[in-house]
Order: C-alpha cells, then sequence, then structure tokens
C-alpha cells in the first residue's frame, strides 16, 4: 500500500457520517457531491467545510481542516448547489470518469487487468497500470437512490471508467423523517449490482471506506457504503491517526477520449452488460474473497466443529463484537447455537461464494442463520442461490429484521441474536 | 435494399427489414452543421493560438441524450460522453473538475431535454470556477421521440435570468459559426458563461413549412470547376476510349464537401435531395466551386423572415 502523510489528531468521537468523511478523505478524495437530508446530512456538510464552502465549526472539521490545509490537499464540493440527487450523481460521474494519470497495480493480476481494461483505451499500456484521476463520493440518504437510479444504472455501463467512485446512502429504515422505511441495499445490490458494504461502527468505518477505495478503484467499478440512521449519528470514539493518501489526491488532471465506454448507446452497452454480469462479477467475488479481511470483515470459529455459520451484518456485527469481551454472553452463544462459526461481514454484495465453499467443506456445518438489517434480506436471497447452485448441504435461516427499531425504545440486537 | 454483403435476415418480413449500415443524418442536418462548425472552430484557435502537438486545446463533448447530439456522434464522433437524459449539462460540469486545464469543455442538449437539464445548465452558470458553453439545438419539438411539442422557452430571458450570454445562431452558416466558436473558446477560458442556442436545427422541419407557406427553397450547383466534376468527365472519356482501364480508376477526387457536412445530396451530386439548408455556400472548397441556386435556410431559418426576404428579392 502507497505511504500518506501521517497526522495524529488527538482524541476523537466521530458520528458514522463524519468516520465515512475521514475515510474517503483518507483516501485522497478530490472532488465530493451530494444532497443533504437526514440522516446523512453530516456526511456532506462535513466536507462543504473542510472545502471551505462554510465555516469549520465542530472539532472533526477544525482538526482534519487544519491537516488538510497543512497538507495542502485539493477538495471541492458541492452539497446543496447540485439541485437534487440525480445531479449529485451526474456531476461526481463526470468527474470520476477522467482518467488523467496511473497507478501500479495492487490487487489485479496481468489476467485479470486485461479482463477489466482490455478493451478501453488503456489496453496497450505495457506495465498494466491502473488509469487513475480523481477519486470521488457521492452521498444521500435512501430516497436519493431512487432520484439517482438514472445515473447510477447508467454508470455501470461506463465501468472501468467509474473505478475510484463510492456512493455513500443514509438509510432512515426507521421512517424517522422520511415518507418510506427504505432498503437501500436491494437498489445497490440486485439493481445496479454493484459492491455493497452495510457499515457497522464508527469505530471501523474510516478505515472500511478507505480500503474499499483502494481495492473496488483497480476493479474499476462504483461501490456503495450504506449506513443506518443511528449509525450515522452515533458518536464513538476513533483512532487519532490519520494517514493522508495524498498521491492519490493529488493525481494529474486529464480526460481522456474513450467514446466505446463513454458514449452510452447500444451497439456499445450491450457487450459490457454482458461482460458484466457474467465475466466482471465473479471477478468482484473472487477479489472479495482474497481481500476479504482487507475490507474489514472476519471469520470466527467458536469451538472445534462448528455446526452451525451465523453472518452478522450491520448493527448485528456492532453488537455481536461484545462477545469477544464479555464471557456471559460468549457463555450464552456456546449453550444456544453450541459449536458455532461466525461470520461478521459488512460485504452485502456480492457475497463470495467460494469462501462459503470452502468453509462448509472444511467445516460440518449443517444451518446458516443470517442476521441483517431491512426487508431485503439481500446476503440471505444470495445464501440461498449460494447453496442452490453449488449443492451446498446445508439450510439457510432468515434471521433479520425488516426494518430499523427506533433508536429511543432500547433495541438489543446481541439478546436478538440469542433468543432467535 | 437488401444485397449479397448486406442480406435482410429471411425470418423477418419486408416492412421489418432493418439494414447494417450506421446512423446517418438526413442531408442537411443543422445538428451535424453545427459539430462541424465547432470542431473547425477548435482548430482555427489552436491555430491562432500557434499551439501545435500536446500544446493544442483539445475539446471534451458533454452531450445529453438526443437528436443533435448522437448526430455529432455518428457523423464526427465529436461526443466524449454521453450518459442519461438530463445529465448532460451536469456531466459537463463534474467533467470540468477532472479534466486538464488544455481541456474545453462543452455541454450540449437539445430545446426538449433543456427542461430538465435545467438544474446543471444553472449549475454551470453558478460555478464561478469555470467557464461554460452551452449549446442549445432548438428544433422547436421533440423529435428523437416523435415530434412532440416541448414547454415553451424563451431562452433570451431564461438563459439571461442564469446569468448566461445567449447567442443565437443559424446552424446553416457554418464559417461564420466556426469564427463564433473560436471566439468562444477564449471566453470560456476567461471563465464566461455562454449559452449558444442554434435555431431551427430540423432541415426536414424547416422544409415543412416552408412548403406550407408555398416557398421555393433552392438547392447547391457546382460549377465545371469541381473537381469531381471534371474527373466524372475523365471517367466518360476512359468509359468510352479504353474501357478496361476504367476498374482502375477511382470513382471520385474529390468529395471533400459531402464527406465533410456529412451530406448525401453532395456526396451522390443529386440536387433533388438537397434540403435546402445552404450549408455548402459557406464550405471551404479548394477550388471554390460550390455555390447556392435560390432560398436557403442559411439565410434565415424563420421561416416568415425568409419569405419575406423571398418576396423582396422576387
Amino acid at each position: 500500500m502507497t505511504k500518506g502523510k501521517v497526522f495524529n489528531l488527538g482524541r476523537m468521537r466521530l458520528s458514522g457520517s463524519q468516520s465515512v468523511a475521514r475515510g474517503a478523505i483518507e483516501a485522497g478524495v478530490r472532488v465530493t457531491s451530494g444532497y443533504p437530508g437526514a440522516p446523512i446530512s453530516d456526511l456532506q456538510g462535513s466536507f462543504d467545510q473542510l472545502a471551505g464552502n462554510i465555516p469549520r465549526n465542530n472539532p472533526f472539521t477544525v482538526l482534519v481542516g487544519k491537516a488538510l490545509d497543512e497538507a495542502v490537499y485539493q477538495l471541492v464540493s458541492h452539497w446543496g448547489t447540485t439541485s437534487n440527487e440525480d445531479n449529485a450523481m451526474a456531476l461526481a460521474l463526470g468527474a470520476v470518469i477522467g482518467k488523467g494519470d496511473y497507478k501500479k497495480r495492487e490487487f489485479l493480476t496481468e489476467e485479470e487487468w486485461d479482463l477489466v481494461y482490455g478493451e478501453t483505451v488503456f489496453a496497450d499500456d505495457k506495465e498494466k497500470r491502473i488509469p487513475a484521476g480523481s477519486r470521488v463520493m457521492c452521498s444521500f440518504k435512501h430516497l436519493g437512490g431512487n432520484t439517482a437510479a438514472d445515473v447510477i444504472r447508467v454508470a455501470v455501463n461506463a465501468v472501468p471508467y467509474t473505478g475510484g467512485l463510492s456512493i455513500a446512502s443514509g438509510d432512515d429504515r426507521q421512517g424517522t423523517s422520511s415518507q418510506t422505511m427504505q432498503d437501500n441495499k436491494i437498489l445497490f445490490s440486485f439493481h445496479f449490482r454493484i459492491p455493497t458494504l452495510e457499515l457497522y461502527s464508527p469505530r471501523t468505518a474510516h478505515s472500511t471506506v478507505k480500503n474499499c477505495y483502494c481495492l473496488f478503484e483497480e476493479l474499476g467499478v462504483p461501490f456503495a457504503l450504506i449506513m443506518n440512521y443511528d449509525l450515522s449519528y452515533r458518536e464513538v470514539s476513533v483512532d487519532p491517526i490519520m494517514e493522508l493518501d495524498i498521491t492519490a489526491n493529488q493525481r494529474r488532471k486529464g480526460f481522456t477520449r474513450d467514446p466505446k465506454h463513454l458514449v452510452t448507446i447500444g451497439p456499445h452497452i450491450r457487450p459490457k452488460e454482458k461482460k458484466y454480469h457474467s465475466e466482471l462479477i465473479p471477478l468482484f467475488k473472487l477479489k472479495i474473497k482474497e481481500y476479504f479481511e482487507f475490507l474489514g470483515n472476519r471469520v470466527t470459529t467458536y469451538g472445534a466443529e462448528p455446526k452451525a455459520m451465523l453472518i452478522v451484518n450491520g448493527p448485528f456485527r456492532e453488537d455481536f463484537e461484545i462477545v469477544n469481551h464479555d464471557p456471559d454472553l460468549k457463555g450464552r452463544l456456546e449453550s444456544k447455537f453450541g459449536d458455532v462459526l461466525v461470520m461478521e461481514t459488512d460485504i452485502v454484495f456480492p457475497q463470495p461464494d467460494s469462501l462459503y465453499d470452502e468453509l462448509i467443506s472444511k467445516h460440518p456445518i449443517r444451518e446458516i442463520l443470517v442476521f441483517e438489517e431491512g426487508y431485503g434480506r439481500v446476503i440471505y436471497l444470495q445464501l440461498l442461490d449460494i447453496v442452490n447452485r453449488m449443492g451446498l448441504d446445508v439450510k439457510v435461516f432468515d434471521c433479520g429484521i425488516p426494518f430499523e427499531p427506533r433508536i429511543y425504545e432500547r433495541f438489543s440486537y446481541i439478546d436478538y441474536i440469542m433468543d432467535v | 435494399m437488401a444485397n449479397g454483403k448486406n442480406p435482410a435476415p429471411k425470418r423477418f418480413t419486408s416492412d421489418e427489414i432493418t439494414y447494417l449500415r450506421p446512423v446517418s443524418s438526413c442531408s442537411g442536418c443543422g445538428d451535424t452543421k453545427v459539430s462541424w462548425s465547432l470542431m473547425e472552430g477548435i482548430r482555427r484557435f489552436n491555430r491562432e493560438l500557434e499551439l501545435k502537438g500536446r500544446d493544442r486545446y483539445e475539446l471534451i463533448y458533454a452531450a445529453d441524450r438526443g437528436c443533435g447530439n448522437l448526430q455529432g456522434y455518428h457523423a464526427y464522433r465529436i461526443v466524449d460522453a454521453i450518459f442519461c437524459m438530463g445529465a448532460g449539462a451536469i456531466v459537463g460540469d463534474g467533467i470540468k473538475e477532472s479534466c486538464s486545464e488544455k481541456q474545453i469543455v462543452v455541454t450540449a442538449s437539445g430545446d426538449g431535454a433543456y427542461n430538465f437539464n435545467i438544474s446543471g445548465i444553472k449549475f454551470a452558470a453558478k460555478n464561478k470556477r469555470f467557464g461554460a458553453i452551452n449549446i442549445i439545438y432548438n428544433n422547436y419539438n421533440i423529435r428523437m421521440t416523435g415530434g412532440q411539442t416541448p414547454l415553451e422557452i424563451d431562452f433570451d430571458r431564461e438563459g439571461a435570468a442564469m446569468s448566461f450570454d445567449v447567442i443565437h445562431i443559424n446552424p446553416f452558416r457554418i464559417n461564420d459559426n466556426a469564427e463564433i466558436f473560436k471566439e468562444l473558446y477564449y471566453r470560456y477560458l476567461k471563465r464566461d458563461k455562454i449559452m449558444v442556442v442554434a435555431d431551427g436545427v430540423c432541415a426536414i422541419d424547416n422544409g415543412k413549412d416552408a412548403r406550407v407557406e408555398g416557398l421555393i427553397i433552392g438547392h447547391f450547383k457546382r460549377s465545371d470547376d469541381c473537381l469531381d466534376i471534371k474527373f466524372a468527365k475523365e471517367r466518360e472519356r476512359v468509359a468510352r476510349e479504353d474501357p478496361d482501364k476504367l476498374k482502375n480508376l477511382p470513382r471520385f477526387k474529390c468529395r471533400l464537401c459531402g464527406i465533410g457536412l456529412r451530406c448525401h445530396a453532395l456526396l451522390n451530386n443529386d440536387p433533388s435531395i438537397c434540403s435546402g439548408c445552404g450549408a455548402c455556400s459557406q464550405f471551404p472548397c479548394p477550388v471554390d466551386a460550390l455555390s447556392f441556386e435560390g432560398l436557403s435556410f442559411s439565410i434565415s431559418t424563420n421561416i416568415t423572415e425568409l419569405k419575406d426576404l423571398g418576396k423582396r428579392h422576387g
């Protein structure tokens, strides 16, 4: 990994939105756009303060802003000036397709590079470097996904020119300040079919975001970050050491013409759609498996012969972390499930099927229990597909909650897991 | 007609035949004429600044969906980015954030998509960091989806309200427009905001309106100096005197105007399919052999005005 410029920010408590903003800044994001709305206003609002559009008025933007000024960091932020989410997303798309620089390959083999970049104007590059430009983030609340759907879907047709773009979606699954309690994981996973992650804690969100930029930029695909209402607002202490990828931030600007990828007309998109679904998504799965821990996920075995596998995602994952620090909970877990294998994962789509195959063939697993939030049951449905397609002898159970329990009604996700 | 090289699939009935040929524009298509002027404009701009090779300014053209922009792509490959309806202007604004200083971003849409694009256009007007050239292909209807009438637009008032300098051009005066665009590129670099409205770009619509008004529109004319006409005579002579050599001769000598303007009438040297746009009268023919006989839309795309002029000049 490229070494960046290191700053010690001192003790700092960040909300989920602020932590994602810090992750994007650490990744060297140069252009940000978005449209405000609860619960995600704070994210783009932080960028607006860091870019100097409005005064820096909280410890996070003051401290990080000072570091950015020192590093001569380039940041452009468009918050409410893009008049809706569709425009914000289109601006982000325009900013990300300009590839005026190169970076060295870190995650792809030569064959994989050929698959991703072999039909672009960069195909003749002898060193097989990654075409790189501005890293971009676009953020909106879950309803924005509906408004921006047109642009996000067409961004898939511009792959691999959309590498370096992330879309942050704040999901109000508890209906506190929205007209719907939408689960945007369905939209990003099953409709747009781009890599989708549900973040679980402000403590780790920034490093996950940074690592996602590194991996998915090389794969040339945009990725989606989902946060629920609680996560967006909840503040926790985070690592005081911030490492800025200043090389990524100060890449050479430029636009390289490639109408076959950037002019989305029938003859151009037909072969690309086919390739995306049949060749690139399997590649994403493979790379997600390969860099499973790098993306902030882990598999833990409790006991020698696990017969059950728990998949804990989003808020379930955060509560599950207490198990390792609380012997009583550990005892409850063992008495409830016996020996158990727990996959703590942010990944919502695509699920790495070969990893499941490997785990199931290695352990005597008979049942998989999926704990996820949102009515989409995105992980559960993918697991059903994997089990059927690969002929695995396991049963998959949906143990998710279709909405976000209201935060002020005291809901314990870990008790829900133990009592399921 | 389907031939040996391009056979019609047998499973289709005759009225379902689709021809395996690239999309092409109508002869006299005003959209492609504006594309020609844009390209010629940047060429003259670089020449005037005496820039060569990598030092030259480059044109980046971000378009919306629609007749004009797709023709711009198919005819001249001038279009760099087309995504979804209503995103042309704002995608261009995004490109400005990541492109180099030597790249001039022009955005475009039709008059129908203008109403959808308006927030992106307004964004460009208010973004003080970059200049803006936004072209509107105004054919007074939404041609690509069946010719619906869009919301009525007063570009002068709406453009001015968004702090654009609104310039109306006749799309068929290609040489004048190339000069206009050349000047606009200078203004872009000074961060000026310009909205260029190409009025009456659809020569087919103009022709219909002219017929309704009883106007007779003229057609192009080539003088005997035309290299192709001279060469056609040479071919006739060879055919007469030494027919075996005919197969070694090319069919044309020049065709610069037909290829340059992507005009079927000029390519086939057939005035009967000329739609009367009059762009050829401004085309820089190397031997000055092109002219136009009668009224043309390059005089005016306003049919009432054209009618008055016609009466005045008999």
